[in-house]
């Protein structure tokens, strides 16, 4: 995801029921993301929208100082009685030296505010404002002793269109270990459930996009933490060696559990047997992995790869577990057979 | 300071608005001076090739310029003039950008974000390029195509389509054109497909949405002696003839519909009048996208605009999805982006002889399909 640390850390901010977002910056940018927000749930079928406070800082305010704009969009954000307030900025305070972590303290909602120092562009880029609205968030929880057979999913790319398919998918895998996902920090959980992120007897990463919010939550808790989901076919298999082993099931049940899925594995691959035998040209990667995914799916397929043969375009998202694997060859299956 | 506080706005800034114009004209290659994150939402709404200085936090602290120029002197091989347009930051710096050119053909267009919105920031996009008017271009300009209407390459092919019938040639196209045609002048006479979006190139002789078409040929008549505007006339009426026989068959059947409207003020008037003309439908919500709107309020605040709409529940909703998700008991139309309830790939009018009857047809599609799935229920 392209944007600045603003979009990213409102990707996270978002996603939390009874929360409110307070924005402070032009109105401009908090419409940016709120319809990159609106695409992807109308995209996922989903009509809720995420209600986005913008301080609306205009030329004035610029000139003058924002931390009154701020200070009313609290009061605004204060009158709904939210179980939360999220304050995240975006570069125009930063610059015009708005002391907005004083703001957020001297105000009278101080306790419900968690103020997420994002400052747009000038804080990094999407990735850093999704790490930093986890970090952050994270301080709603306490150290807990780990609840056995639950597992913390964190940093889920909410605006990615198959977030829930790929959640399916690894909720699948992790069904096989007889574990459950406790908490998804942060997709659609609410505040209470937030809380219990330190229950969890690990963390999953969706990938190494939140791998420094990984760290800091790994450590903060205790915790061992799954890097990201998992990547095509063998990628399911070490998930579930890892995850099992993170999550102390025993390694009889790991077992058990890779024999089911290579059985899985075995069945769904028999839907594209009629792509045996041909050859395909893979062309260039654009997303990181998806080769390697694309190679091994090819191997077990018995197909061959040539600069000759019909050119399939591998996925700009890497394929999440079989049901992405499947997905793939999808598309493969019809560049072969009807060009 | 308070009516800067909103909720879930509902529409971009005015360095989009900015870029939507600049970006219209191809050989002028356009330079966002900013972020990646400022890039990246024009880039993606617009469908153009864009580019960038992507600022880091780095050369906000130490100077922009020597960035500025980097990327100036890059694009400067392709040998097509650049357009570089100012974002909040470098805009806020104050910094002397001058530094940054040289010999190139080059615009500096200063719209930053915080300074309002699309309207605003399209209006210094036209001043900055400075468009003469010259009296010997033959024709009429068609003045408020812009790449964020979601109706903009319809409403073009449909008003070249009636200036031919008419015999009548276009001269320039605001702002959807090349920049070598916008360098040659303007002609005198414009008309407008969206008059929320004016260029004020021109003397401006009226609108071609489907209520204003007939007095505008008359003024294009009076302007252009030799215009034939019988043919142009004639299908008005034909059209007006069968949307009023289609909308009599659904009146039939159905109560004319309550209607809440929000778009930008010219297509949301437009939207009010055709409901009342052909259902006789109580319009009791038109609000304006654009802030510099006369007849009607303006609103982006979704929060706001969804009061008004719960507040006379009605069975119809001419706006964007951003309205149709906030109250979905109500049918839908989209005609203000974003239109997310539908795929949309074909050039579709709202103005025009075949924009006014596009929009009756899509109208009484959707609320007899709405009628339809409440009597299945």
């Amino acid at each position: 995801m392209a944007g600045c640390t603003l979009t990213g850390a409102l990707s996270v901010a978002c996603f939390i029921p009874g929360a409110v977002t307070v924005v402070h910056a032009p109105k401009g940018c908090a419409h940016q993301t709120f319809s990159m927000l609106h695409a992807m749930m109308n995209e996922a079928e989903t009509n809720v929208v995420p209600e986005i406070l913008v301080s609306g800082l205009s030329d004035k305010d610029v000139i003058f100082g924002g931390e009154d704009c701020l200070r009313l969009a609290l009061d605004r954000a204060a009158a709904k009685d939210p179980e939360l307030i999220i304050v995240v900025t975006s570069c125009v305070p930063e610059t015009i030296g708005d002391d907005c972590l004083a703001v957020c303290r001297e105000h009278a909602f101080a306790d419900r505010t968690i103020y997420i120092p994002t400052s747009g562009f000038l804080g990094g880029s999407a990735k850093d404002g999704e790490n930093a609205a986890l970090i952050g968030l994270s301080a709603l929880a306490k150290p807990a002793e780990p609840v056995p057979g639950t597992v913390g999913i964190i940093g889920e790319k909410n605006l990615e269109s198959e977030v829930e398919e790929n959640f399916a998918e690894v909720s699948r895998l992790l069904d096989l270990l007889g574990l459950t996902v406790s908490v998804r920090f942060c997709r659609n959980a609410g505040v209470s459930d937030l809380r219990k992120l330190g229950t969890a007897s690990c963390f999953i990463l969706r990938d190494g996009r939140s791998a420094d919010a990984g760290r800091e939550l790994g450590k903060s808790f205790d915790r061992p933490v799954i890097p990201e989901f998992p990547r095509g076919l063998s990628g399911s298999i070490t998930f579930l060696q890892e995850t099992g082993k993170a999550a102390g099931v025993s390694s009889e049940k790991i077992e058990e559990a890779i024999i089911q899925e290579t059985e899985h594995q075995k069945k769904m691959l028999e839907k594209f047997a009629d792509l045996a035998g041909r050859e395909v040209c893979l062309g260039v990667e654009p997303f990181e992995g998806t080769l390697a995914v694309a190679k091994e799916a090819l191997k077990r397929l018995e197909m061959t790869e040539s600069p000759a043969g019909i050119t399939v375009r591998l996925p700009f998202y890497l394929p999440v577990g079989v049901s992405g694997t499947v997905k793939m060859l999808h598309l493969w299956r019809r560049a072969i057979l009807h060009g | 300071m308070d009516e800067g506080l909103c909720t879930n706005p509902v529409w971009p800034c005015a360095m989009t608005g900015a870029c939507s114009v600049l970006a219209g004209f191809s050989g002028l290659n356009v330079l966002i001076h900013g972020s990646s994150g400022c890039y990246y939402y024009p880039r993606s709404l617009l469908k153009v090739p864009l580019f960038s200085t992507y600022l880091l936090e780095s050369e906000i602290v130490f100077g922009t310029v020597d960035r500025l120029r980097e990327v100036v002197n890059t694009l400067s091989t392709s040998k097509k003039p650049i357009a570089v347009l100012n974002t909040c930051i470098p805009a806020l710096t104050g910094e002397d950008l001058s530094g940054a050119f040289s010999g190139e053909e080059t615009l500096f267009v200063d719209a930053p974000g915080f300074i309002g919105n699309v309207e605003e920031g399209a209006k210094i996009a036209f001043e900055r390029l400075g468009i003469e008017t010259d009296a010997s271009r033959e024709g009429v300009n068609i003045d408020g195509v812009s790449l964020l209407d979601l109706f903009w390459r319809g409403n073009l092919h449909e008003a070249k389509r009636i200036l031919t019938e008419m015999g009548i040639p276009t001269a320039l196209c605001l702002a959807k054109d090349s920049y070598e045609n916008l360098r040659k002048g303007a002609a005198l006479h414009t008309i407008s497909v969206n008059p929320s979006y004016p260029s004020e190139v021109g003397t401006m002789l009226g609108s071609f949405l489907f209520p204003d078409l007939k007095e505008t040929c008359a003024k294009l008549a009076d302007t252009f002696p030799n215009a034939d505007i019988d043919p142009i006339l004639e299908e008005w009426k034909r059209a007006d003839e069968q949307l009023f026989y289609s909308s009599d068959k659904y009146l039939r059947k159905y109560e004319p519909p309550v209607v809440a409207v929000c778009a930008q003020e010219s297509y949301a008037l437009f939207a009010k009048s055709m409901m009342e003309r052909y259902f006789g439908s109580d319009v009791p919500v038109t609000l304006a996208r654009n802030r510099d709107a006369v007849n009607i309020p303006s609103k982006t605040d979704l929060t706001k605009i969804t009061r008004h709409i719960a507040g006379c529940s009605p069975d119809l909703i001419l706006a964007s999805t951003f309205e149709a998700n906030a109250y979905p008991k109500a049918a839908f139309l989209g005609i203000t982006p974003p239109d997310r309830s539908r795929v949309s790939i074909a050039a579709r009018p709202i103005a025009g002889i075949e924009g006014g009857i596009m929009f009756m047809e899509n109208v009484l599609n959707t609320l007899i399909d709405a009628a339809s799935l409440k009597q299945k229920k």
